[in-house]
């Protein structure tokens, strides 16, 4: 069935679409009108912006936020191709970030288990509370066949409950006291996570033959079913994948910080549904939710830059530049091609 | 056997009674109860085990029979949390089942009820949304504009009123209809995103939350901030212009009138959903968008319009939150929307049902204060329980299966009892 990896096909395979091409174009050509605008006027508001946008520690604090938006992101890929919608990436994320601040804390930072640092036990464990959590979504969505939008819903409320909920058990609050730089991963390990989870997600998607099965379950759940796979167990791998990528996220973004914020909509702050749309402007493919990720990551980066500039725009108008622009995305793009039987149950035939 | 008048007695009861025993009402119902138990039954076990790892110098409560020792006992969270939220109606440990100087007109019932009514209105308002199809995640931020312009309204028109009862009137009513009408355009948004450019209301409504409570934190911060106050807040709008408590003391926030009027928009609602021709356009492109739109109903139209109202009624919850609770607009607002959306679910999104189900959601958060005062327990519990409530009404096929097994097949209806002793395994997985 598989053709020999010629160079044509990889091409096609990364720009499968005029869609991702325009994409690409489109992006290029604003950070480049953007560069030209801040050489050319370099004491204006655009000079600001370019060099804002070309500094290095806006990069690093994009490389931080991005972690989560496209983990999460490209975790939703793997559940809705599958033909399961999450919606509840975001309580993915809230849960993991609590859970990995609090086993960092109490292996004790400095201490190592069985030769783990506790930074490492942290990140393992935050991965582990999301994929549990991805699992109980998965048995009530797949065995008990619950509406997947409203159960996507009850995973975000259930952590956004929870994580507050044991952060004031251990901690006598709902935020984690901040563990200390030692107990912080750095931008760089975060862009790796990133940059490695794109690249399998794209090889797993694409490459072998669970990426196909993923694929029919979501299109044609009947013709998997024909051929003798199961569709539940391979949905069901596509809901624990997304959550071991959120988990991944989660984790990543409040080791960064060492802390774990709990108050109002916790630190997360709707990273989980950016995430969602980042995907669908990314149409699916991880790489374009890489790039639709660190869009969104690079805006939310700026806003804390343009922050500090001083401009006398109020800060927390200019915390609202990402939420729109995630609006704005979103009535651009559309529907996209959501697949055939996602948010449907599928009952095997005897 | 068979005479006329009882016949037609029989007929005019069954008419009466039919939507509350139809067999889908009533499997809903029971689903409803079955999942709250389940819930409640989850979140003995989360204070169970978070009452193992948290660190305490004596037990609060040990495990019969393996004598292990817990920092919270669960047994007291619930009993303070439901006889709490009441006013302590029943006596705990003391001789006699109910306390004798207890009467439903104390502080802690007036909170209950006080939380009771916001939550009816943006139960509503999430209900509205549902019965379109459309899930308004939204109904927080609709709130914030709805409260905002309620407040701001008030505080404009005031001073061209003399005070006195006759302006209180006036203000109230144009107040809320300025909320209604914020909230109202607010919801409007991701109607017409939705309708006309396919836009996901979910994501739209979610971070239409984030953008409605920043501009309006900035809002009030840099315009309309009351001078002196500490925290970010508009000038408390004229007393004359609030709902004051009446028969409830005045620290319960609670006005009867406001959920009487609560109390008429469900009817009203509950009218226009089942019995004009709107509602039935909106019932219809919820339940199948396609065959409403062969039979004429204009399903974007109906779209934006849903979201609309679903909006005004979240900005009239703002507005009874502003002119009830508070007496102004202040920037750390409560979840009702968010817990709106439980109360919806929990009512099977019914106008009619949202009474209950906001009532049972008003006992939880008046019982939240309790347990915060009399006990270590976290009052973030309540949240936990809103998502698990939610997550458990999600899955009727659980509780059919529950029934199936329990041998009661027939109407695929589970016994509430069922579910409470599966709930230990279940609670088990969840915590892990």
């Amino acid at each position: 069935m598989r053709n020999p990896l010629s160079s044509t096909r990889f091409m096609q395979g990364l720009f499968e679409s005029d869609y991702v091409r325009s994409l690409v174009v489109g992006t290029v050509s604003v950070f480049g009108l953007l560069g030209l605008l801040g050489l050319l006027f370099p004491d204006s508001v655009a000079g600001d912006l370019a060099r804002i946008v070309f500094s290095t520690s806006t990069a690093t604090s994009t490389a931080r936020l991005a972690a989560p938006i496209v983990l999460a992101g490209l975790g939703g890929i793997f559940a809705e191709k599958s033909g399961v919608i999450n919606i509840g990436l975001e309580g993915l994320l809230i849960i993991s970030a609590f859970v990995s601040v609090y086993a960092a804390s109490v292996v004790g930072i400095g201490s190592a288990v069985l030769g783990v640092p506790a930074v490492a036990v942290g990140f393992l464990a935050g991965i582990a509370a999301s994929t549990l959590l991805s699992a109980v979504f998965a048995v009530v969505c797949i065995e008990f066949k619950a509406d997947q939008i409203i159960a996507g819903l009850a995973v975000w409320l259930i952590a956004l409950g929870l994580a507050p909920f044991m952060s004031t058990v251990f901690f006598g609050g709902v935020n984690t006291p901040n563990l200390g730089s030692d107990a912080t991963i750095g931008w760089g390990t975060s862009a790796t996570l990133v940059i490695l989870a794109t690249a399998g997600s794209w090889w797993l998607l694409n490459r072998t033959a669970f990426g196909k099965h993923l694929r029919a379950a979501g299109e044609n759940p009947k013709a998997l079913d024909t051929v003798g796979v199961s569709v539940s167990k391979v949905r069901y791998a596509g809901v624990l994948l997304s959550g071991f990528l959120s988990g991944i996220g989660g984790s990543a973004l409040a080791l960064s910080i060492g802390q774990f914020v709990g108050a109002g909509e916790t630190m997360v702050q709707g990273k989980g549904f950016i995430a969602i749309v980042a995907y669908l402007f990314g149409n699916y493919n991880p790489l374009g939710t890489l790039g639709a990720g660190a869009l969104f990551a690079g805006l939310d980066a700026m806003q804390i830059r343009l922050q500090q500039l001083g401009y006398a725009v109020p800060d927390t108008l200019v915390q609202t530049i990402p939420y729109v622009m995630v609006i704005v995305v979103l009535t651009l793009v559309g529907r996209t091609q959501i697949p055939e039987a996602a948010g449907e149950h599928y009952e095997t035939e005897e | 056997m068979s005479d006329p008048d009882a016949d037609r007695t029989t007929s005019v009861l069954a008419r009466l009674v039919g939507p509350f025993v139809d067999r889908t009402v009533a499997e809903r119902l029971v689903i409803s109860v079955a999942a709250i138990l389940l819930s409640i039954a989850v979140g003995f076990g989360i204070v169970l085990v978070s009452g193992r790892i948290a660190e305490c110098s004596t037990a609060a409560w040990t495990m019969p029979l393996t004598g292990i020792g817990f920092c919270y006992d669960p047994v007291e969270v619930y009993v303070v949390l439901f006889n709490g939220a009441l006013g302590y109606p029943f006596a705990v440990g003391e001789p006699g089942l109910f306390n004798a100087g207890w009467t439903p007109l104390n502080l802690s019932f007036g909170l209950t009820l006080s939380e009771t009514t916001l939550l009816i209105f943006t139960g509503l308002s999430v209900a509205v949304a549902f019965r379109a199809g459309l899930f308004n995640i939204g109904t927080q931020g609709q709130l914030v504009v709805g409260g905002l312009a309620t407040a701001l309204s008030i505080l404009a028109l005031a001073p061209l009123l003399p005070a006195g009862p006759v302006a209180g009137v006036v203000l109230v009513v144009v107040g809320t209809a300025a909320g209604a009408v914020a909230g109202g355009l607010w919801g409007a948004i991701p109607g017409a995103l939705k309708a006309y450019a396919d836009a996901n209301e979910v994501i739209t409504t979610i971070m239409l939350n984030f953008v409605a409570a920043n501009v309006a934190y900035v809002l009030v911060l840099e315009v309309f901030r009351a001078e002196g106050s500490s925290v970010v807040a508009t000038e408390y709008v004229p007393e004359y212009a609030q709902l004051r408590p009446w028969l409830f003391p005045t620290s319960s926030d609670f006005a009867l009138v406001a959920l009487l009027i609560g109390v008429g928009f469900i009817g009203a609602l509950y009218y226009f959903v089942e019995h004009t021709s709107l509602g039935y356009d909106l019932r219809t492109s919820g339940v199948q968008a396609a065959a409403a739109e062969y039979g004429g109903v204009n399903a974007k139209l109906t779209t934006v319009r849903a979201m609309t109202l679903s909006g005004a009624l979240g900005g009239v919850g703002g507005a009874v939150w502003v002119l009830m609770s508070e007496g102004r607009w202040l920037a750390s607002i409560p979840d009702l929307g968010f817990d709106g959306i439980t109360v919806s679910i929990l009512a099977g999104n019914n106008p009619i049902g949202v009474l209950p189900a906001a009532f049972l959601f008003g006992v939880l958060k008046g019982g939240a204060l309790e347990i915060g005062f009399r006990t270590d327990v976290p009052t973030q519990l309540v949240a936990v329980l809103r998502g698990l409530i939610i997550l458990f009404v999600a899955m009727p096929e659980f509780f059919r299966m529950i029934g199936r097994y329990a041998g009661l097949g027939g109407g695929g209806v589970a016994r509430p009892a069922e579910p409470d002793e599966t709930a230990g395994g279940e609670g088990g997985e969840a915590d892990a």
